[in-house]
């Protein structure tokens, strides 16, 4: 027999209260797990948002706290492409409007002539030509069973579907895209966007051309990767510091159980402690055991856990309005912390009936009655 | 002969001194030597055990226990594992683990591997008779089995003494005589007994008996 099989069989002694230390331990690392891919997803999609097509970086309203809160003048748009360095910019509005069951469907407001820049590419039909025309994306229009020449209700008007778009962002691909005009007239937002695209030319550092704007303006913040989304949305930071608080929640918590399950276990085999000091275990072999026990139990909740987690975010995804919003990512991350999570409650949960275990008088323990 | 065990004025107390276990023991106990230590419940036998078992440190006195100074040791663990063999009256088993499973328990205290532990306990349990019974829980075991699973225990790292405590005390007699006669087989391989009991039948089986009271301890 092994070591790591006598570990095994002393947690399976007490099938109940171990599933239900388990079960304890993994509602936390589900939650770890569910918000971590939430998160992950809700990063992606604003890494899409924020890095169209052959755009280098973006430019939005210095100051705010959500993306979507960020107005930028329109005439922004040619200032920066006067800069040095500076190849092409194009602007965009966008919304989320209600279509169907969804009420958050991301609209995008732009150009027809960007295009090319932002990588939009037409799979069917056409771009836009007349006022109450749209396109939508590839993914949308196989979830809403739409395709060019169908009809489709936005903000109470009905718009001709002229074509069907590809970007390579899943959230683009998700949304509408129709003229600039016809957005900013149907938001109140005339002569103003909610970010600038900026393409730079061969060479041009973009350090120094985002320096550059920051300086000429200073309304505007650029963002060069997801990394300074800070910048303009909060959100993130917000839910990246819950994730934090829940995993420290869930190492107290879930410790104090662990402790509690394995304090029960070592007094219920206080004998048997006593026994296997008296047949020569050392004390490290004793608190090596029940140190085992304890990390198993949350390694054990680790695996529990993470598939709760993830049945639990894909049947909040089924939700209209929480799958149109954000699709979930798992990453390796994702997991090495929920991972990190438990080891760490095995660990400290286990230290203190570890240590009283081995601390155990040989003597005393076979008296223990 | 040689004393495999050696005990002088040896004085055991407990809660600051006001109980008082042992008070001045004499004892030598040459190798091979099957001994038993007799007395009524509370003289001070099980205490006299678990010090010649390095369980209990001495309070003063001069212990000796295969050339081992019990007073003086530190690591009383890897003594224990090598020396000693323990068997007490409740058989003590891990009752999740296998009669296989449990002879394997002192063995991890050796650079053994999995392979070699199973093979040593199989032997092991096919000398106490229990080739049929290795992969039964001690739940599944009779009274006798069970004791007979400690025996096989106790033998696993090959001590020089078998430290008894009451092996037979819940044992009928039939199966009481049993665990006797494999205790008088190791004596006759040479291995040293230690036996505590209030059984006169079974002390009459060892070649010197003990007798303790008070803490103290005559031979009879």
């Amino acid at each position: 027999m092994r070591f790591s099989t006598l570990i095994l069989k002393n947690i399976l002694r007490r099938k109940t209260r171990s599933a239900f230390t388990v079960l304890g331990i993994s509602i936390g690392i589900a939650t770890i797990i569910a918000l971590g891919a939430v998160m992950n997803g809700m990063t992606v999609s604003m890494e899409g948002m924020l890095k169209s097509g052959k755009a280098d970086f973006s430019v939005a309203q210095s100051g705010i706290s959500d993306l979507s809160f960020s107005r930028v003048s329109e005439n922004r748009t040619n200032e920066i492409l006067e800069l040095d360095g500076v190849k092409n910019t194009a602007g965009a509005l966008i919304g989320f409007y209600s279509v169907g069951d969804n009420p958050f469907v991301l609209t995008w407001g732009v150009e027809k002539e960007d295009f090319p820049m932002l990588s939009i590419n037409i799979i069917n039909g056409s771009a836009f030509s007349q006022e109450y025309e749209l396109l939508i994306g590839a993914v949308a229009s196989k979830e809403w069973n739409k395709t060019v020449g169908d009809k489709l209700i936005l903000k109470e008007k009905e718009f001709n579907i002229t074509g069907i778009f590809e970007s390579g962002s899943i959230y683009q691909d998700k949304g509408v895209m129709l003229s600039l005009k016809k957005l900013q007239e149907m938001q109140n937002q005339e002569g103003y966007v909610t970010i600038i695209y900026v393409e730079l030319e061969e060479g041009a550092s973009i350090e120094e051309v985002c320096q550059r704007v920051e300086e000429e303006f200073p309304d505007l913040v650029t963002i060069k990767s997801v990394a300074e989304l800070g910048k303009v949305d909060k959100g993130l930071e917000l839910m990246d510091a819950a994730t934090l608080a829940i995993s420290f929640l869930a190492v107290i918590i879930g410790g104090i159980g662990v402790t509690n399950t394995i304090m029960m276990s070592v007094y219920e085999r206080t004998r048997e402690m006593g026994v296997l000091r008296a047949v020569g275990w050392t004390k490290k072999r004793i608190l090596i055991m029940i140190l085992g026990e304890s990390i198993l139990l949350c390694l054990f909740s680790v695996l529990i856990g993470s598939l709760l987690g993830f049945l639990g975010t894909e049947l909040l995804t089924l939700q209209p309005i929480i799958g149109g919003l954000l699709e979930p990512l798992y990453t390796v991350d994702t997991f090495a912390r929920a991972f990190v999570v438990a080891f760490t409650v095995g660990l400290i949960g286990g230290v203190y009936p570890a240590y009283r275990a081995s601390k155990l008088s040989p003597s005393e323990a076979l008296r223990y009655e | 002969m040689n004393k495999i065990i050696s005990v002088k004025n040896l004085v055991k107390t407990f809660e600051g001194g006001r109980v008082r276990a042992l008070n001045g023991v004499n004892l030598g106990v040459s190798e091979g030597e099957f001994i038993a230590i007799m007395g009524p419940s509370g003289c001070g036998k099980s205490t006299l055990l678990h010090v010649l078992g390095g369980l209990e440190s001495p309070t003063s006195g001069e212990v000796l226990v295969c050339g081992v100074d019990l007073c003086r040791a530190k690591k009383l663990d890897s003594f224990r594992a090598r020396k000693i063999g323990f068997i007490f009256q409740l058989h003590n088993l891990i009752s999740v683990l296998t009669a296989r499973e449990n002879v394997q328990m002192p063995m991890f205290e050796l650079k053994l591997s999995s392979k070699e532990r199973n093979e040593k306990a199989e032997k092991l349990l096919r000398l106490v008779g229990l080739e049929d019974r290795m992969d039964f829980v001690s739940p599944k075991l009779s009274g006798g089995q069970r004791q007979k699973v400690a025996i096989a225990r106790a033998l696993a790292n090959e001590p020089r003494i078998l430290l008894v405590d009451e092996p037979t005390g819940n044992l009928d007699s039939a199966s009481g005589h049993e665990i006797i006669q494999i205790f008088e087989e190791l004596n006759k391989d040479g291995r040293t007994i230690v036996l505590v009991t209030h059984d006169k039948e079974i002390a009459e089986h060892t070649s010197t008996i003990y007798h303790m009271k008070d803490g103290q301890i005559s031979e009879k």
